[in-house]
């Protein structure tokens, strides 16, 4: 168990691409951190200089209190989880699994309990007698998992362990690394380009893009404040609707005026903008596809026609264009809809919608920051 | 495949429609098969014609060249026989097989009662066993020493004779790992579904472990010779030598070239290759008459033939990286990582994890490396020109043909030429299903 931190780490390459910039984090012990971004991002090259299997150009990584820029794999005390599994296929599960202890020249009978115990606690146990090639994906993965755990590593270091598998068994082996995760409590370092998998596993999140870390939060303050629109579009899916328009300040109360409509600004929002100062001005509105709802007709509401209906089960995805050709995603829960919308969703259809004016987003045209971080 | 699974869909048409194409099919295989036949026969028939001439006997018939194919005086051995006069190879190798089979039945005995102690001790994981067996393994090894000296009646080859039995102490250390270090039986045996030898199985392996020892001792024997040898078998000796040497540190530099091409990126690398690539255009022979004096500055010619010619084959064999090294690309890199977190070092990560899964360019390699100066003449000729004794067998049995008498020599020449093809047949037997996987294999990606 030991904290991980990286201080002004970068990665340039031989042929001058700089791949990460100037990288600052402090990972406390224990704590499961998940570097999320889309890919050449530099998450990947992250976790690798982490893990000592990439040369680190600059800046220091300290592993619990120890300098390890130039200590080798091997004496950083880590294990890695591999996105293709990176099983030895020429020998048994059980050997895959016992590797790391033999070579550390562990006891037959030490090296037995371990793998015994860490094929319980991942259920593998009737296939520690299998090579590689005779398991199913998910099963192979487990056995990768489970060849980490048996080190009781330091660190945990996990690459896209799940991006191979399909999609439900993704969903279930997220489920058992979180139950895994609270039986080993120890210190994660997770890598995906998937923000399902990094909202519901982190405790923090480490959103990055070309090599500069853009928002570190947990996942509800990334998903509540993102600092800016590359964020708030990477984090919740569908992504976040953006649209131009003009912010105005009337008698102390804030307006928002997409579509020529004026929509009040309410509550937290409202008084965060107040206290930073905010003027009249144009901006960049962030409005989540669930803030927005069908409405009836009225002063607020933006009268648009669908085009594309995707029914997820427990809720809607509308696809829709307004007046002006703007499209926008809005999500409907299934069970809020009523009469002829239940039925009668279909391409063309005339819908008002509203603004939740409690959770808009409000980003600078130009910085694309946000206005009230 | 297409064919068959398309019958359910196409119904009787369909049906008719693939009898008349496997109909078809049949024939054109018929007509490769025959093709295949007479062409291996047109170019077999030398060597049939060689082997049946090498059963002709000197002495009652000629030795010379004939116009007919069976021996008309009978079958017999007497060219073999010739090859071996003068010589007590076969007294040598019997007895030392022998002396093993006994000692090797002890030295397993010694064994199984240690593995029975340490089994009543459970927890006796440690230095003792290690202890047990270096003893019992020194044991061994003066016993079959001193089993070698009396049964070959030569005190002053000690050492010489005590080689074979180092072998079998190395197969012993070998089999003895296998029992303590590697795995725990015992606790394996506990794991559902763990592959269990059967006695067959293990029949199958001794049986095998016994003729490759069987075959490592008359190698042994041909290089140290340590009995007296006949003019052939020096030749075969100093053929098997070459050969060996040859192939042990081929193998090591191509496999070290080609893995440290495909994993590790330093600067120079695209350079070298390409400098290789085109560095490898120019024929070696080229360098004959330099070679030659360079060698004779360092007397490595006529007497020291040998080790010159190791010298000759051996140079620049890091240049035939090309095929492992596409071999070693197909193997994922994260696999050498995740390895190297483990705990592994590169050398640890090179052996236990990459030479496994590339086997079959492994044995390519090495069937490569043996191949090449087991039938050289060339250079074997000149650089051991003069010296019968330096000779290898292509330029020996050239030499018996060519100098002595080419119509008294003729079938013994035959019997040289049918047991210098029996090794490299044995071999590509046994090796050639690694042998098409190591040339497909390392081509498919280049």
């Amino acid at each position: 168990m030991a904290s991980v931190s990286l201080r002004h780490i970068k990665k340039v390459y031989e042929n001058k691409v700089e791949a990460v910039h100037d990288f600052c984090l402090e990972i406390r012990d224990k704590e499961f951190v998940v570097f999320v971004g889309p890919s050449g991002c530099g998450k990947s090259t992250t976790l690798r200089m982490v893990a000592g299997l990439e040369d680190i150009s600059g800046g220091e990584l300290y592993i619990g209190d120890r300098l390890v820029n130039d200590v080798e794999p091997k004496d950083r005390d880590i294990a890695m989880v591999f996105q293709n599994y990176a099983l030895y296929p020429h020998i048994s599960v059980y050997e895959n699994m016992a590797f790391s202890l033999r070579l550390r020249k562990m006891p037959n009978a030490e090296v037995h309990r371990r793998v015994c115990e860490a094929a319980e606690i991942l259920g593998i146990t009737e296939y520690l007698g299998r090579k590689p090639k005779q398991l199913s994906g998910g099963q192979r993965q487990r056995v990768a998992i489970g060849r980490a755990i048996v080190r009781e590593p330091q660190v945990f270091l996990m690459d896209e362990p799940l991006s191979n598998l399909d999609a439900k068994l993704r969903n279930q082996m997220r489920a058992e690394i979180i139950l895994l995760r609270q039986k080993l409590d120890t210190t994660f370092i997770y890598v995906t380009h998937d923000q399902t998998e990094a909202m519901t596993l982190g405790d923090r999140i480490v959103i990055m893009r070309d090599g500069f870390i853009e928002q570190v939060g947990t996942p509800m303050e990334v998903f509540e404040m993102p600092t800016n629109i590359f964020v708030a579009e990477f984090i919740g899916a569908p992504k976040m609707n953006i649209l131009k328009t003009r912010l105005v300040k009337e008698n102390g109360r804030y307006y928002v005026t997409p579509f020529g409509t004026r929509i009040p600004v309410d509550g937290e929002r409202a008084q965060a903008l107040e206290k930073k100062g905010v003027g009249t001005k144009d901006i960049l509105l962030g409005v989540r596809p669930e803030h927005i709802v069908l409405s009836a007709p009225g002063e607020h509401a933006i009268p648009c026609t669908l085009e594309v209906n995707e029914m997820m089960g427990s809720e809607l995805h509308l696809h829709v264009k307004t007046a002006d050709e703007t499209r926008l995603i809005v999500r409907v829960p299934t069970i809020n809809l009523e009469g002829d919308d239940r039925t009668n969703m279909n391409f063309g259809k005339p819908l008002n919608l509203t603004f939740e004016s409690k959770v808009m987003h409000f980003f600078d045209p130009d910085s694309q920051k946000n206005l009230l971080v | 495949m297409r064919t068959k699974a398309s019958i359910p869909e196409a119904g009787m048409g369909g049906q008719t429609r693939t009898r008349s194409k496997a109909g078809h099919e049949k024939r054109v295989n018929g007509g490769i098969y025959a093709l295949l036949v007479i062409m291996s026969v047109i170019w077999l028939a030398p060597f049939v014609f060689l082997i049946f001439q090498s059963f002709r006997s000197y002495l009652t018939e000629t030795g010379g060249m004939v116009d007919y194919l069976l021996p008309k005086n009978g079958w017999s051995l007497d060219n073999y026989a010739f090859l071996f006069e003068g010589s007590d190879f076969f007294s040598w190798w019997g007895s030392t097989l022998l002396a093993s089979i006994v000692l090797g039945a002890l030295q397993m005995g010694i064994l199984a009662l240690i593995k029975r102690e340490v089994n009543k001790r459970d927890a006796s994981e440690g230095k003792t066993q290690y202890l047990f067996l270096a003893l019992s393994l020194l044991v061994v090894f003066v016993l079959s020493a001193a089993a070698c000296v009396i049964l070959h009646g030569k005190p002053d080859s000690l050492i010489l004779s005590a080689l074979p039995a180092l072998v079998l102490y190395m197969a012993a250390g070998y089999v003895a790992g296998r029992f303590y270090l590697k795995q725990d039986s015992r606790l394996l045996q506990s794991i559902p579904g763990y592959p269990v030898e059967t006695p067959l199985d293990k029949a199958k392996k001794i049986g095998g472990l016994g003729a490759l020892y069987a075959g490592v001792i008359a190698i042994v024997m041909c290089i140290i010779k340590p009995m007296n040898a006949s003019q052939y078998l020096i030749w075969y000796g100093n053929t098997l030598t070459i050969a060996l040497f040859v192939a042990v540190i081929q193998t090591v530099i191509v496999l070290s070239v080609s893995y440290a091409l495909s994993r590790i990126r330093f600067k120079g690398r695209k350079l070298i290759m390409n400098v290789v690539l085109i560095l490898g255009m120019f024929p070696g022979f080229l360098t004959m008459i330099t070679l030659y004096f360079l060698l004779k500055q360092l007397g490595l010619t006529q007497e020291g033939a040998v080790p010159g010619l190791i010298l000759i084959y051996c140079a620049s064999s890091g240049m035939g990286y090309y095929i492992s090294k596409g071999f070693f690309d197909t193997i994922p890199k994260s696999l050498d990582e995740s390895a190297r977190i483990d705990g592994a070092t590169r050398l640890q990560v090179f052996y236990k994890i990459i030479m496994p899964l590339a086997k079959p360019i492994v044995i390519y390699t090495i069937l490569m490396a043996f191949m090449a100066p087991w039938g050289d003449f060339v250079f074997a000729s000149y650089v051991a020109f003069g010296k019968s004794n330096s000779y290898n067998v292509a330029v020996g049995l050239y030499r018996w043909v060519n100098v002595n008498d080419y119509q008294g020599y003729f079938t013994r020449f035959c019997a040289g030429g049918v047991l210098v093809a029996l090794p490299i047949t044995i071999l590509f037997l046994c090796l050639q299903k690694y042998y098409v996987e190591g040339v497909t294999g390392g081509a498919v990606k280049g």
